[in-house]
């Protein structure tokens, strides 16, 4: 009962704010987008057939065809869209839940009740997952759908991205749940959560681009950042894990024959490195990278909670 | 910090020796005991610093005592079971504005663990009788602070509690909407609900309290019902017709002193009354009459903090002054 009514409470919060409006319009705006490209007897018709061009590579009668349209999906539109300016919406969408509660004469209604308050902290951090569950699932369902009956491409297993999406942004809002207990600010919870999301991905990242610049993996300075890697979040690896998912995503699915072939053999060369390292990453259990990041998430958290706790309002 | 219960009582509050103190120096409370009986209406008052709000907070597990002992609704303090049974409206409460009333009022009230069923029926009920029904489908960003006051009052009895602890309630509230509040105040006590009340509002806390307790820099300095709390300050003003300046010198010796005309005579003792009127006789002083004076609550408080501070009267506030009741 306390469960749902904090949620309920949380999403009636995130919709009031205008952040959920531009969501919701974006996503009208992509599924619009989506709709209006077909694909006819070997071409590619854009804005519902105002346009066309051969589909090259892209088309769904074939399975490379169908296997690089799954790609472009999940890089452009899930993983920048979704994966970029949707969480940065949801974050600032999300921001002012723990704040808002955490407000003087607000927490002391609620620090009354006969709830533990790291019952109410989690609660109310779930209820900001349940709202960007709905939200994803709301995208990716119908992007889904429109792949499925527009272009006759089926794959069901991008539905994984959902959930894969709520993780990656339960990473983050482990931050912007703890700054709040602090702050109680949700500016701060924005700009702190932002700010180490950049942080997250640049120390994720940093053993690959060592590894892209030809760094000796036996060098002391490679294994130090390589341990430290592993400490933050990897909010990096959702296309990834949605690749795996959708068995389809490298850049190889994604980029026209044309271009990989393009380039002298120095650029070829890089380009091999960068595919290798995309493979090897998609062959990576998935539980190194979430058990890893769960971890740290549930230590900030852990930390969160006992704080809260422990205050006097 | 120190949590024990001391022995199952019949206090709706039974609090000993509550203390806090917050960071190393600033201490709110430095050892509150006081009791509350079940179904009565107490009120606590006092300066602004005094604790109030600290000691309402602790009882209502917001706040962590460094020290406490004792019980609310036999339940240890700190237990959040008990918390079902208390109904909480705390000064400047706030509500989240894209709520509607009925909304408010349904949230808090399953956060309670208050059945859906009762709670549709509660919400009905509860905002008819602070006369909030045509409000309900009301966002409540849109309401004013006295309408604000009487939902927050709405949900704190959501859960029909045992106990009801009211912080403030009449702030921002006009005359009529007090006196309704003050009537439903009374209706809860005749309902067998214990009220826990806070309140600058010394006349309307003098008005429905059974019992009171003063607290001035975080200790009680004054406690009991208001009966006990007054009677021992009870004093008679003898108004006179003519000139009684000629007989001070009596007057003061029996214990009176001359004031505005009157002659003020402090202390229950009708012996030392009547030897008084007899010298007032005896010097052809005509009397106009005679009245027992009992001090006002506000009175009680101004005496207990300045002998508290030690500065007397000095401490009272300016245009506090004794009146009659």
């Amino acid at each position: 009962m306390q469960l749902w009514a904090l949620i309920v409470d949380g999403f009636r919060q995130a919709v009031d704010s205008k952040i959920f409006w531009v969501l919701a319009c974006g996503t009208v705006v992509i599924m619009l987008a989506l709709l209006s490209i077909g694909f006819e007897e070997g071409k590619a018709v854009f804005l519902f057939g105002a346009f066309e061009t051969e589909s090259g590579g892209y088309n769904p009668m074939f399975e490379l065809g169908r296997s690089r349209l799954v790609g472009v999906i999940i890089y452009y539109v899930m993983s920048l869209f979704l994966g970029w300016i949707g969480v940065v919406l949801m974050i600032i969408a999300t921001a002012d839940l723990i704040p808002g509660m955490l407000q003087s004469g607000s927490v002391e209604v609620l620090a009354a009740k006969p709830i533990s308050r790291w019952r109410l902290f989690l609660y109310r951090y779930l209820s900001g997952l349940v709202f960007v569950f709905l939200q994803a699932a709301l995208f990716i369902g119908l992007t889904v759908l429109v792949m499925g009956f527009r272009w006759g491409v089926w794959r069901p297993g991008l539905l994984a991205s959902i959930p894969l999406l709520v993780l990656m942004f339960s990473y983050l809002y482990c931050v912007s749940a703890a700054v709040a207990v602090k702050t109680r600010s949700a500016l701060a919870c924005v700009l702190i959560t932002i700010g180490a999301w950049v942080v997250f991905a640049m120390v994720s990242q940093a053993p690959m681009l060592m590894e892209a610049f030809r760094m000796e993996k036996s060098s002391r300075l490679y294994r130090v950042v390589y341990a430290v890697s592993w400490v933050p979040p990897k909010t990096g690896d959702l296309p990834i894990l949605a690749a795996r998912f959708a068995h389809a995503g490298t850049s190889s699915d994604v980029l026209p024959e044309s271009v990989l072939q393009s380039g002298g053999p120095q650029q070829r060369e890089d380009f091999e490195l960068a595919r290798e390292i995309e493979e090897r990453q998609l062959k990576q259990p998935p539980v190194y990278s979430i058990g890893s990041s769960l971890l740290f998430e549930a230590v900030v958290l852990g930390f969160a909670m006992l704080s809260f706790a422990r205050t006097d309002f | 910090m120190d949590l024990a219960v001391t022995e199952m009582t019949n206090w709706a509050v039974d609090l000993i020796d509550v203390r806090k103190t917050y960071g190393r120096r600033i201490q709110a409370l430095g050892g509150v005991s006081i009791q509350v009986g079940r179904g009565e209406i107490f009120g606590l008052l006092g300066p602004n610093g005094a604790g109030k709000t600290t000691l309402v907070k602790i009882m209502m597990s917001v706040v962590r005592p460094d020290s406490a002992y004792g019980t609310v609704l036999g339940r240890p303090i700190g237990h959040r079971g008990k918390l079902a049974r208390i109904g909480y409206l705390p000064e400047s409460h706030r509500f989240p504005g894209y709520l509607t009333g009925a909304q408010v009022l349904d949230f808090y009230a399953a956060l309670a663990k208050v059945p859906r069923q009762k709670r549709a029926a509660n919400v009905e009920k509860w905002l008819h009788r602070v006369g909030m029904t045509q409000w309900a489908s009301t966002r409540i960003r849109k309401y004013s602070k006295g309408m604000m006051q009487r939902l927050g009052l709405a949900q704190a009895l959501m859960n029909d509690p045992e106990m009801v602890v009211l912080d403030e309630p009449t702030d921002g509230v006009d005359p009529v909407g007090r006196r309704s509040i003050r009537e439903l105040l009374i209706e809860l006590k005749r309902a067998g609900t214990t009220v826990f009340l806070n309140s600058h509002m010394l006349s309307e806390l003098e008005m429905v309290c059974d019992r009171v307790a003063i607290l001035v820099g975080g200790m009680v300095a004054r406690q009991g019902t208001l009966k006990e709390l007054t009677d021992h300050t009870l004093e008679y003003q003898i108004r006179c017709g003519g000139d009684v300046a000629a007989l001070t010198e009596k007057i003061q010796g029996l214990g009176g002193r001359c004031e505005d005309g009157a002659v003020i005579l402090a202390g229950h003792d009708p012996q030392k009354l009547n030897a008084l009127i007899d010298v007032l006789r005896a010097g052809n002083v005509l009397i106009d009459s005679v009245e027992p004076r009992r001090f006002s609550l506000e009175d009680i408080l101004v005496e207990a903090m300045g002998a508290e501070t030690g500065a007397g009267a000095a401490a009272a506030p300016i245009g506090i002054a004794r009146h009659a009741t």
